[in-house]
């Protein structure tokens, strides 16, 4: 693994996101926006405590929907990106090297530290966050959770396996499908995602 | 507006509070998920959510910055925090302590919403209702919720600008 993944982040976080004078920030294909992460907190949290587990799970599965897409688009803008090309691609030598670059550059974003922990070239890849903000406010909030919450870094998690082992983009979205297996909101110690291909 | 990054940590702090980037297929998938609710009104609680958020920000924010300040100077800070978030430009002008009306001449919801649905019949900036009746309250030392805000027109639906209409709750 030839990816310096500190470099990666330094590098990622000079990358252009701003917003211009209409107030809109457009990067890699994308619109970007900035909000509270208390704001998603609140938004999930009461949603799901406000309706039946089988609703529930329908949410949460149309929120990692829209954060596999958010994750598949935006990383793929970024890692074809001139800054990309002309800054971490040189340190790339191969998809595992790119999947590391990957989980190296979300952690521009203000999510909290995600890293890998495993990779099994094209099948497999597990993930560990350990300062994610929801899980905490949960826990604060609600009490100890029975399922993870954190749905934002499992779709992450698939997305850089659609990118790098599924087909070709745009093609490739869903490939893999990845699941919270620890979460601190479940007062695990940590946070683990793994992504695997899809039945 | 002061941002902070902790590289060690992925966490970024706007005026010390942590906030997060997201792009239009999280943010307008979100709305879309939760428009498409029954059984819960989803969209109240986006809104509510919004407003307590940049209630409470924005509050911290005049009084570590704006305290003597008049409101003209308060509103125009407000307006450089939503676009500074990447939300759009509004015209705030208009707004006074017992209401008014306010504009955008650019969403980040009706952008992200047309690139990724294309345009729909209904206004979209729900985001935009929670930040005004947040940032109206905070302006004018109001309790959280004493403005309800609504969107009259919106650029989404074919209108030259979105128009927000902000009223004192009775």
């Amino acid at each position: 693994m030839s990816v310096d993944s500190k470099k990666v982040i330094e590098l990622a976080s000079r990358l252009p996101i701003a917003s211009n004078e209409r107030g809109i920030m457009a990067a890699f294909g994308v619109y970007a926006a900035m909000n509270y992460n208390e704001f998603f907190f609140k938004v999930a949290s009461r949603v799901i405590n406000a309706v039946d587990l089988e609703t529930a799970q329908a949410i949460e599965k149309k929120l990692y929907d829209a954060v596999l897409e958010c994750g598949y688009h935006t990383f793929h803008g970024i890692r074809t990106s001139m800054h990309w090309r002309e800054h971490i691609l040189p340190m790339i030598t191969s998809p595992e090297d790119e999947v590391y670059a990957l989980v190296a550059v979300t952690n521009i974003f203000g999510l909290g530290f995600i890293e890998v922990e495993e990779l099994i070239p094209g099948k497999k890849l597990v993930t560990v966050v350990k300062n994610a903000y929801d899980p905490g406010r949960y826990l604060e909030e609600y009490g100890i959770q029975p399922r993870g919450r954190c749905y934002m870094f499992s779709a992450c998690t698939a997305s850089y396996m659609d990118l790098v082992y599924g087909p070709l983009y745009p093609e490739g979205m869903g490939t893999f499908i990845a699941v919270e297996i620890a979460c601190r909101s479940k007062n695990d110690q940590i946070c683990r995602f793994i992504a695997e291909l899809s039945a | 507006m002061n941002i902070t990054f902790e590289s060690d940590l992925n966490v970024i702090k706007l005026e010390d509070v942590m906030v997060s980037l997201h792009c239009h297929h999280y943010n307008c998938g979100l709305v879309k998920a939760l428009e498409d609710m029954e059984g819960v009104n989803a969209i109240e609680i986006f809104i509510q959510a919004a407003t307590e958020e940049f209630y409470k920000n924005f509050k911290n924010y005049i009084s570590n910055h704006l305290e003597d300040k008049p409101g003209g100077e308060k509103i125009e800070a407000a307006a450089d925090l939503y676009r500074f978030m990447g939300f759009g430009r509004l015209d705030l002008s208009q707004l006074r302590e017992s209401g008014g009306k306010a504009y955008a001449d650019s969403s980040y919801y009706v952008t992200g919403w047309l690139a990724k649905y294309g345009r729909r019949k209904t206004p979209v900036c729900h985001l935009t209702c929670g930040f005004l009746s947040g940032i109206m309250s905070a302006i004018h030392g109001k309790p959280l919720g004493e403005y309800s805000v609504e969107e009259k027109r919106c650029i989404i639906t074919g209108n030259d600008m979105c128009e927000f209409v902000v009223s004192v709750v009775t």
